[in-house]
């Protein structure tokens, strides 16, 4: 199966250069062609282990004690106490 | 024998005796980094200063408190978990200035046991690849072939315990990253049920394969890593509700009786015949003292890869979706608008194997598709667990090698994703059915160390820690690596 890496790229938002775009798609199709190689089988594909039961905590809230400055530290660009980011509405 | 050559329960009961102390061990261990880490590579940020300064305030309290049999002992850290106040890059440029606020799980753990943290170890980037040549920052070599590879994805946790630049480490497995590179560097390594460490700050790569576990050069050690990190926790949602023995204590080498499967499945075409033939004659060992062989199948084995790579690529796209530029990390210098701020950021931060995966992934769950790979794949994951609750009434471990072929070498494989993948046939099963398994040791092709792979019905570590131990009392534990 062929593969359009420039698509794909574009909905997980990747920009593929064009040098590397011949490599990048014969890569993805030997990829792809091999994980195909699957069997038919039917039935429902949840993956859920009656033995050991995923119990989901209450919804609460529970007291986040790091400091907002510190949550903050790492965000590339702030002003004012928030995260900077190019205008999101036109 | 210098102190960084010693196990974590030699250095545990040297500390309890005033034999040495914390200050000296530590020291032991930053003076070999110093000696060897510019062959080996192994860790990507070191912590002298402030592991120097823990070790003297725990000898310090060592004088009037009785502290946990792992406190001030020096342990490695591989570097997608979560350190408050240390740099965890996760090998990628993408985190390259990131310092968690918070601590994982495991390292609240590691520091209420009072436990030394050297550093922060090399890995493939965002844990995907099978040699840690992934790494944005180094390569790693491994201790035992400097030009051969220390397997992946934790080759820095690997290989730090195998050179005595640590004396025990932590990693993650999510299709063998642990196994294997324990396996290439002839160390013991230990993928723990899915469930049974908490996931919390670890950064996630394919949330329902991912586990936290440890390196060590032996397995009491491994117990004992294991006893602490292993419990419940809120913080978790898939963390499982249970009390757990205490291992350390009920380790056991008697293996009279014990039903050792043999699936021919994983002694086929695509492993070297050295490889298997140490395997085996392990096995003829453990059957020498008492087990008995019982021969198995597990056929969908064959599929595991191809689903395996359909899963953990579909939860990764997902996963590393929230590496936008914004919030953390690196966010590329010139950009016109948020969508070019998106892109930029995100081609310039990921590597060539992420972008891969993030892509197959995408392409995996995308519209049309979903019905013909992601479906297909979780039904195999289920048929493969059918397989493996069958074989368990059947034997209570199973041995495969845990790798197809020794270590290679640096830069054999990294052109060609398909033959990197092929490396992890042995282990990919294991985390699709989230079962615990363990590498040891089993003797060596030429300079390079064999794996052998032990896998244990779901939460029945001790079984596989005791089978373990009992090949390690008859094969001898691993040394540090001559460098």
């Amino acid at each position: 199966m062929s593969i359009d890496v420039k698509h794909l790229a574009k909905l997980a938002r990747l920009r593929i250069e064009d040098e590397k775009l011949a490599k990048f798609e014969k890569d993805m199709e030997n990829i792809v062609n091999m994980v195909e190689q699957l069997p038919q089988l039917d039935g429902d594909a949840s993956g859920l282990d009656p033995k050991n039961p995923m119990i989901l905590r209450k919804d609460e809230i529970d007291s986040c004690n790091i400091p907002r400055k510190e949550l903050l530290g790492n965000a590339p660009k702030m002003q004012a106490g928030c995260v900077v980011v190019p205008k999101t509405v036109e | 024998m210098e102190l960084y050559e010693k196990s974590a329960h030699e250095l545990s009961a040297m500390l309890k005796n005033k034999e040495c102390s914390s200050v000296e061990i530590t020291e032991s261990v930053f003076n070999r980094i110093e000696k060897v880490e510019n062959k080996v590579d192994a860790y990507i940020t070191l912590c002298k200063d402030s592991a120097l300064e823990k070790a003297k305030a725990i000898d310090e309290r060592r004088t009037k408190d009785i502290l946990h049999p792992l406190a001030g002992i020096p342990i490695g850290i591989k570097d997608n978990i979560s350190t408050k106040g240390i740099l965890t890059t996760c090998a990628s440029k993408m985190l390259y200035n990131y310092v968690p606020p918070f601590n994982a799980f495991v390292m609240d753990k590691v520091a209420d046991a009072d436990m030394v943290i050297t550093g922060k170890l090399n890995m493939d980037e965002f844990a995907m690849g099978s040699s840690t040549e992934n790494s944005h920052f180094k390569k790693t070599h491994n201790p035992h072939d400097l030009d051969c590879v220390p397997g992946g994805s934790s080759g820095g946790s690997a290989a730090a315990v195998a050179s005595g630049e640590a004396i025990i480490s932590l990693g993650s497995d999510t299709g063998g990253s642990i196994r294997m590179p324990a396996a290439y560097c002839g160390v013991v390594g230990l993928k723990p049920t899915y469930g049974s460490v908490s996931r919390y700050g670890l950064v996630a790569f394919a949330s329902s394969l991912d586990q936290i576990g440890p390196f060590a050069r032996n397995v009491t050690d491994t117990a004992m890593l294991y006893n602490l990190i292993c419990g419940h926790d809120n913080m978790d949602s898939t963390s499982a509700y249970r009390e757990y023995p205490d291992f350390s204590a009920l380790l056991n080498s008697d293996v009279k009786g014990l039903k050792i499967g043999i699936p021919a499945e994983y002694f086929g075409d695509g492993v070297d015949e050295a490889v298997k033939e140490k395997v085996m004659g392990a096995v003829k060992e453990l059957e020498k003292a008492g087990a008995e062989i019982v021969n198995i199948s597990l056929p969908s084995t064959k599929y595991a890869l191809n689903a395996y790579y359909i899963i953990s690529s579909a939860e990764a796209s997902s996963n590393l979706a929230r590496f936008d530029g914004v919030k953390y990390g690196y966010r590329a210098e010139n950009y016109e608008n948020l969508t070019d701020m998106y892109e930029k950021t995100r081609s310039e931060g990921f590597g060539d194997e992420v972008k891969r995966r993030i892509m197959l992934g995408t392409f995996v769950l995308s519209s049309g598709f979903y019905d013909a790979y992601y479906k297909k794949a979780k039904l195999v994951a289920k048929e493969i667990v059918n397989e493996f609750n069958d074989a368990f009434t059947k034997c209570d471990v199973i041995a495969t090698p845990s790798t197809p072929s020794t270590a290679f070498k640096l830069g054999e494989n990294i052109g060609d994703p398909l033959k990197m993948y092929a490396a992890d046939i042995c282990t990919v099963t294991v985390n699709i059915a989230g079962l615990p398994a363990i590498s040891v040791p089993c003797g060596k092709i030429g300079k390079l160390p064999v794996g052998l792979q032990f896998i244990g019905a779901k939460f029945d570590e001790q079984k596989l820690l005791n089978t373990a131990y009992a090949l390690e009392k008859i094969i001898g534990e691993c040394k540090v690596a001559e460098l």
